[in-house]
């Protein structure tokens, strides 16, 4: 059985795609599943920071690309769940080193091998994105609820409508009390925008933050609202159906007292 | 070192009087296009001719950033293609009359931008303007190739997050010689600092070890006015906008002082953000 295929893509850098990649693929490993993250952005790799497995990289996907050492070699198993590893993108080169053809060539060796295989999708429309989306079978797009990243992603549906990838949306870093008080664009408005089925919501928590820069994904933290909220995009990914909690933003009474509305 | 234009006659060609200044990162989503609006904002509210360059083909946000996207007519690549004249494309800020933005292509490739004539283009406005700011894409191919092409000074917009960081030393690197590179750390939240939570500007600039032009806070009003289309530069009451006049004239060399590190409101002014909500 081959599997499935996702490129997380976005048009706009710095919306999350990364996080998202760590996280859905950890909450996908935790359920059982074999996952592989392809980190596509090749130059400015980060999945390996945001994993914490910086230290361990030996290979990488261009020289696997190259011939230089089996696939195999370049994966990196994550420690904290048996079934999750990496394909670490090289730092010291650029997007061409790798073309179409042979990115989707190591996506399909990939697929032979898990049940996800979840492709990090550098930012922009150039070639990185061209490679990162040619192994891939279906897309989620991360957005945040503001004008420029709606634009851009709206930009980048065009594009895999063109190819013919269905697609669904993550909104990312969504600030309930900027919504409610109209300094931010609402689920519905992104909805209406960009089309799609909306596969999960993200507050914006400081708690991603931190756990990014140490390396940990937040879906190891237990009772974390983020951790429950990623849990339910993966099954929702899985085909469950699950309705979306609506963000509230957090009253009087639970700001002044520090209390969170779960997510 | 990057291309020189041949100057034949040295005397006969003058030298592009105005400062091209090239905004990068590296990693997106950390501020350049903000960046670039509040700055040029800033520059032209004291009376400099301040231009906009858009490098961002295809994925273009400095137009709805400035609240211009209406008024756009003409495009970059319409300009080096000419299709049009470089003052049908160059659109007037509806603010200060003496900032312009010149728009990228939103439907078309950064490949079609020839590197050559971008440079050509920016030396170009550089002997019609004080600054020449050129908005770069994220990433490091070709589009960031086109916007650096003709700048000789750079500011580099970084996060206190490991990951932007390491993608602005990248950027650095690959930014070689040139007159002068600043740091700005942008949406810096100094109570996660406190905590251990978030890098410090120190921490930060131990890596990059770059000029420090100044610190923005991540507050909210930065989104709510990127929303809107009016850079926060030009509202004189709002902290944030302070510290991008305060950049203005740390490289327009008027401002000496040392940049300010943002640091926590105390929990009054919390009290009164929260209860007269527009209250800073």
């Amino acid at each position: 059985m081959s599997a499935r295929r996702i490129v997380l893509t976005s048009g706009k850098g710095g919306v999350g795609k990364t996080t998202t990649t760590a996280n859905l693929g950890a909450a996908l490993a935790k359920r059982g599943h074999r996952v592989v993250l392809v980190d596509a952005d090749i130059g400015l790799r980060n999945l390996d920071l945001v994993l914490g497995v910086e230290k361990r990289i030996v290979f990488d996907l261009v020289e696997v690309v190259e011939g230089r050492c089996q696939l195999r070699q370049a994966l990196i198993k994550d420690k904290r769940f048996e079934t999750l590893s990496i394909l670490p993108a090289a730092q010291t080169r650029d997007k061409t080193a790798v073309s179409e053809i042979q990115f989707a060539k190591v996506i399909d060796e990939l697929a032979a091998t898990c049940d996800y295989v979840l492709i990090d999708c550098p930012a922009g429309i150039e070639h990185g994105f061209r490679n990162a989306i040619a192994g891939a079978a279906e897309a989620i797009v991360v957005t945040t609820p503001e004008v420029s990243a709606i634009r851009d992603a709206d930009r980048v549906i065009g594009k895999l409508r063109e190819r013919g990838l269905p697609f669904r949306l993550v909104v990312n870093r969504i600030r309930p009390e900027m919504v409610r008080s109209g300094d931010m664009l609402s689920i519905d408005d992104v909805r209406e925008i960009l089309g799609g089925e909306v596969l999960g919501i993200v507050p914006d928590d400081e708690e991603i933050i931190d756990t990014t820069n140490r390396g940990e994904p937040v879906v190891l933290t237990p009772d974390s609202r983020l951790a429950v909220i990623y849990e339910k995009i993966a099954r929702r990914l899985e085909g469950e159906t699950i309705p979306l909690t609506v963000l509230t933003a957090p009253g009087l009474f639970s700001r002044l007292f520090g209390q969170r509305k779960a997510g | 070192m990057h291309d020189v234009q041949p100057e034949p006659i040295a005397a006969a060609v003058p030298k592009p009087r105005g400062r091209a200044i090239v905004i990068t990162s590296g990693k997106g989503g950390v501020g350049k296009t903000t960046t670039t609006a509040n700055i040029g904002a800033a520059l032209a509210r004291t009376g400099a001719s301040v231009v906009l360059v858009d490098a961002d083909v295809g994925l273009r946000n400095l137009d709805i950033v400035m609240g211009l996207e209406a008024r756009v007519r003409h495009h970059v690549l319409d300009v080096l293609e000419s299709r049009a004249s470089l003052d049908d494309a160059l659109v007037t800020d509806k603010r200060v009359s003496s900032l312009r933005l010149l728009a990228a292509a939103q439907t078309r490739e950064k490949d079609d931008v020839d590197t050559q004539a971008m440079h050509e283009l920016v030396n170009t406005l550089r002997e019609r303007f004080d600054y020449v700011l050129i908005d770069c894409p994220a990433g490091i191919e070709m589009g960031f190739q086109n916007a650096i092409v003709g700048a000789d000074e750079a500011i580099v917009v970084c996060t206190p997050e490991v990951s932007a960081v390491r993608d602005a030393d990248r950027v650095v690197g690959l930014l070689g010689n040139r007159e002068k590179i600043w740091l700005v750390v942008n949406r810096l939240r100094p109570a996660l600092v406190r905590k251990g939570k978030m890098l410090s500007v120190e921490d930060v600039n131990a890596i990059l070890r770059l000029p420090l032009l100044g610190v923005i806070a991540d507050e909210p009003g930065v989104i709510v006015s990127t929303n809107k289309g009016e850079p926060l530069a030009l509202d004189d009451a709002n902290p944030t906008g302070a510290a991008y006049r305060a950049i203005a004239g740390r490289i327009a060399g008027t401002d000496t002082s040392a940049p300010v590190i943002p640091t926590e409101p105390s929990a009054m002014q919390r009290l009164g953000a929260f209860f007269g909500g527009s209250a800073r």
